[in-house]
């Protein structure tokens, strides 16, 4: 076999692949339990949709009135609700997959998704 | 020779897509019954039947919330306002299952899972949908109910005829129910030929089959901290539930009062966090995580308890954090570093076998 010189052509395979292989790497392994989405629902119904490395906050309607919850660096939580008992706000933050919050007179679910949740159920 | 080997390529192919198309699809649905979210997580199912099933299994879940609520008018309610009386009256027939099981379960619990205790929850205000907010009740009226030691014992059942002599007992299933009702639903969905499943009512669950070719992962919050104390991997069929002070409680001058009332004594059961037990039956593995509650962190009044009422494993946290586990559940858990503050390894005994 004779060796070639790299032609211009070869060069942009190489680089292609060499793009390729970093972009499979970072898209596929970045999975480590922790999810990167979240999902709000009112009533059973999907509300919103949240990318948690997304700070922002929303007000989420319920029946009694709104939900305030915050995404921050990854994590998520409820910080007020129109609830009596708050068991909502004092779930505190969510950040792996399958971990769930939710105010029951208010309606309003969240819930981390995961593309590899570490667990299908939670037990408390 | 090239034209077989072409053949066994393409029987390959063929192969191929055929497994392509039975890939085995999951399907997870959440619904805000029962007074909680019910998560439905099901394996090996096709997107329509799994609609279906969960449609199903969300009337029924409805259905069984509004006959055997405590506190809301329904079933149960009429049924508590005429047990007084002393009269015969004719149960509700989705009512007599439920009587009958958890009498047995707390016979099986010598008292300590006690149903008929409805009227001290409520004297303690958590038959209420607002938690209480203290002060806590007086001596005198706990004694009052506690003199007339309202038991299960206390009911006569004769067909669909009930009647108590006793004027302090109250139905209150709020131990039990959730339990029973995730048992009907693994019993629906086997109807429906889904073997693949699991069922968590707000945090207590049964699961049955396995998640493909691996089984179920169930992660156990832990009671103090935000994040999970530890993990574990269920397969074939089995129901994990925790009783925990962490539930429904209220603070009143420094003491934590939370909602397992002890039947022996009238107050919140005192000097555990969380108990988790493990059964196959949801409605027995409900029945006694109350009643190893209320029985308290030492080993020699537990056992006793879980050994009667024939759970497969227990784990109980205490107040200090301390945990103590069954030896067949020490080889299957896996204790979970808390990760906020690098804490060392939660202190771990292992209890005498089931």
């Amino acid at each position: 076999m004779n060796w070639v010189k790299l032609s211009r052509g070869d060069a942009v395979v190489w680089l292609l692949a060499a793009t390729l292989l970093v972009s499979v790497y970072t898209i596929f392994w970045q999975a480590d339990g922790h999810g990167a989405e979240a999902v709000v629902l009112v009533n059973g119904k999907r509300w919103a949709r949240l990318d948690l490395f997304q700070n922002q906050d929303l007000d989420v309607p319920g029946p009694l009135g709104h939900s305030h919850i915050q995404v921050r660096d990854g994590q998520v939580r409820f910080v007020n609700s129109p609830c009596p008992n708050q068991l909502c706000v004092h779930t505190g933050w969510l950040n792996q997959g399958g971990e769930v919050a939710i105010c029951l007179p208010n309606k309003v679910s969240l819930q981390i998704l995961g593309s590899d949740p570490r667990f299908d159920a939670i037990n408390f | 020779m090239i034209k077989t080997l072409g053949h066994i390529l393409l029987i390959f192919i063929l192969a191929f897509l055929a497994a392509c198309d039975h890939k085995p699809v999951a399907y997870h649905e959440q619904l805000l019954v029962f007074g909680t979210v019910v998560d439905v997580k099901l394996w090996d199912v096709e997107e329509a039947q799994g609609r279906l099933a969960v449609a199903r299994l969300a009337d029924d879940f409805d259905y069984m919330h509004n006959a055997w609520h405590a506190w809301h008018p329904g079933p149960l309610g009429r049924v508590n306002q005429l047990l007084p009386s002393g009269e015969s009256f004719t149960l509700p027939p989705s009512l007599l299952p439920l009587i009958q099981r958890s009498s047995d379960l707390s016979r099986r619990s010598n008292g300590l899972f006690n149903p008929a205790i409805g009227k001290l929850t409520a004297l303690w205000g958590f038959a209420s949908d607002d938690p209480p907010k203290g002060p806590p009740p007086s001596a005198e009226a706990i004694r009052a109910i506690l003199d007339q030691q309202p038991g299960m014992d206390d009911i006569r059942l004769n067909g669909l005829t009930i009647q108590t002599a006793n004027p302090a007992l109250k139905l209150d299933f709020g131990a039990f129910a959730k339990g029973y009702a995730v048992d009907r639903a693994i019993d629906v969905l086997r109807e429906l030929d889904i073997n693949n499943a699991v069922v968590n009512a707000g945090g207590d669950l049964r699961a049955i089959g396995r998640h493909g070719d691996r089984p179920w992962r169930v992660g156990i919050r832990h009671p103090r901290e935000a994040g999970i104390l530890a993990s574990v991997e269920v397969e074939g069929d089995e129901s994990i539930f925790t009783s925990g002070d962490y539930e429904r409680y209220f603070d009143w001058q420094g003491t934590r009062y939370d909602h397992i009332i002890d039947p022996r004594s009238g107050y919140p059961a005192q000097g555990l966090s969380s108990v988790t037990v493990f059964a196959r039956q949801a409605d027995l593995a409900d029945a006694a995580a109350t009643a190893l509650f209320v029985a308290g962190p030492d080993e020699k009044d537990w056992l006793p308890v879980a050994r009667a009422m024939g759970v497969s494993g227990v784990m109980l946290v205490d107040d200090e954090g301390k945990i103590q586990l069954t030896p067949g559940i020490r080889e299957r858990i896996y204790f979970i570093p808390s990760a906020d503050n690098e804490r060392t390894r939660p202190e771990i005994r292992i209890s005498a076998a089931l």
